[in-house]
């Protein structure tokens, strides 16, 4: 299409209104981790002040009671990848490589899991980790993670395991290879890319979510997010603290999907659009 | 091929580990609610189910919580927001096609709302709305907005659209990135040929542009209708579901009952009413969006 001049600078303003909409609120939120205490509001806006670390020192170092639900949002977001990956790649392989009777219900039955409501599960198994004594503990938000995870990794995984050629496990078995040995030789090195993709995304769903931790864990096992929601607890909110831990609880998943880069169309889409 | 068709078994015993974790999450907590749902249960003054009190539970989800009012304000906020992160998305999305130097660094941008925590814009939209100093407050009043004396969370008109702008913020970007992606994977032969016969802009939009991204809008409306329908972040942070009921949707009321008030028995029957409403909704959606797709 041929632009005229004017028609681009009109573009132009557009797209910079576009990242001012979109970007510009996270930029004031990282400016709020960094201003002083006292500085939170001013009217009108103030956008220069003398920035300081003192709110990160408060929350992470000292007495840094963030710094404890960090390493927990680690824990339960690594576990809960780990467990669900066995599921969803033994299931992903078979729904991509062999002719399964009832497969479109399957497949639909996953993604309306997904769909589904997670405050409905949550209150019975709030009881249910009461009695079996699981309450506040890593497992129970782990287990109950995967009601999100094993769905979306069983479609993201089957999306690459689709595009993979079959033919060069053909060969191999053809060679004299069982069908084990095709999949670790073959085809595992060859899944691994969407193996890593898969599994950084469902890091990314367990890191982000707050239902399940809010009402499974306890002060020691709370997530990032947990701890971000207790600020509002107590008297008056402390808004450069709830911002330096929202900060750090924002800032993994945003670098991996700035480096993940095309991934990210084809993961939120569930490997339904390549992206 | 046939080799690997030959075991019938293998298939099964590979989907089965997964079916059956999910399954068992799932009919655990159903089967708890649809027992309950027939009793008097509640945690603060019984550790265990009380009594049978047959349908009493159901008569109550409408009588003594917001239900209707809740599920009123469930589905204006699934539409509108959804129609409104569509209909940006699209125009961001068209924006991107012109393909002007540049344009591929403001895609990657764009991507940086979207992996936000829900909790997170929950948090700096609070901030943005602040009724004293808050930036979007100054802005809106300087725009001439007129904003409420108790702030835009704090108003029973304003709340439940401060809470579809927070959500709109978030996931206009995915609109947008997904939407462009889309038309890039398009025949381009056809947008060049429909230009060359001098098509305007409105018809291209409509005769070319739509329908080519059609099938990728629908699965997106989809996912997003059933988020915005399932709201329990943003509306925790930001209102509390206030004032009174004004932004309380379903999934806050269920959490309100069952986890504030902890009516487990009354929560439970909510709980069926609940499920049986998403999954009409999604098997009509899945039906829709899915029809004829190759698996």
């Amino acid at each position: 299409m041929r632009t005229t001049t004017r028609q681009k600078i009109f573009i132009y303003l557009l797209i910079a209104l576009t990242l001012v909409v979109f970007v510009g609120p996270i930029l004031w939120f990282v400016m709020l981790a960094f201003r002083a205490p006292g500085d939170t509001y001013s009217n009108p806006p103030t956008f220069f002040f003398k920035p300081t670390f003192e709110s990160f020192y408060v929350t992470f170092i000292n007495p840094g009671n963030n710094a404890a639900q960090l390493r927990n949002s680690l824990i339960v977001s690594t576990r809960t990848i780990m467990l669900s990956l066995p599921f969803s790649l033994a299931a992903a392989y078979s729904l991509s490589r062999y002719r399964i009777r009832a497969k479109r219900f399957v497949m639909m039955w996953y993604i309306g899991l997904w769909m589904a409501p997670p405050i409905v599960f949550i209150i019975p198994y709030f009881i249910l980790m009461t009695w079996i004594g699981w309450a506040g503990s890593y497992q129970a938000m782990i287990v109950l993670l995967q009601t999100i995870t094993i769905p979306f990794s069983i479609w993201l995984l089957k999306s690459f395991l689709d595009e993979m050629p079959f033919e060069l496990e053909e060969a191999a078995l053809v060679d004299g290879a069982s069908r084990l040995q095709a999949f670790v030789r073959i085809t595992l090195p060859l899944a691994l890319p969407g193996i890593i993709v898969t599994s950084i995304f469902a890091f990314v769903f367990s890191w982000n979510n707050v239902l399940f931790p809010l009402v499974l864990s306890k002060q020691a096992t709370a997530t990032l997010p947990v701890g971000a929601i207790s600020f509002f607890a107590s008297t008056g909110i402390y808004w450069n603290q709830i911002a330096a831990t929202a900060v750090v609880t924002m800032l993994p998943p945003m670098v991996i999907f700035l480096v993940l880069g095309r991934y990210v169309v084809r993961g939120l889409t569930f490997g339904a659009v390549k992206g | 091929m046939p080799r690997l068709l030959s075991t019938k078994t293998v298939p099964y015993l590979l989907l089965a580990p997964s079916l059956i974790v999910l399954l068992s999450l799932v009919l655990y907590p159903m089967g708890f609610a649809l027992i309950n749902s027939f009793r008097f249960w509640n945690l603060q003054t019984s550790p265990t189910p009380v009594s049978f009190v047959g349908f009493d539970n159901y008569k109550m989800v409408f009588t003594t919580t917001p239900f209707l009012a809740a599920l009123k304000n469930t589905v204006v906020l699934s539409v509108l927001a959804t129609c409104a992160q569509f209909c940006l998305g699209m125009g961001i999305a068209l924006l991107l096609y012109t393909n002007l130097r540049g344009m591929s660094v403001v895609r990657a941008l764009l991507i940086m709302p979207v992996s936000v925590a829900p909790i997170v814009v929950g948090f700096l939209f609070r901030y943005l709305f602040a009724p004293e100093g808050g930036l979007l407050i100054w802005l809106l009043k300087g725009v001439g907005f007129p904003v409420p004396p108790q702030g835009m969370l704090g108003n029973a008109n304003t709340a439940l659209l401060s809470i579809g702008m927070a959500d709109t913020w978030e996931w206009t970007p995915f609109f947008a990135i997904v939407l462009y992606a889309a038309l890039l994977n398009s025949p381009q032969e056809i947008i060049d040929a429909a230009r060359s016969d001098g098509a305007n802009k409105l018809s291209m939009l409509w005769y070319i542009f739509l329908p080519m991204v059609k099938p990728i809008a629908a699965f997106l409306i989809m996912i997003r209708f059933m988020q915005l329908f399932n709201s329990f972040d943003l509306v925790y942070v930001l209102t509390g579901g206030g004032p009174g009921t004004a932004s309380r949707t379903l999934s806050f009321n269920l959490y309100q009952e069952g986890l504030v008030n902890y009516n487990i028995g009354l929560t439970a029957a909510m709980t069926w009413i609940i499920v049986i409403i998403v999954a009409v909704i999604i098997n009509i959606y899945t039906m829709v969006v899915f029809r004829g797709q190759e698996w």
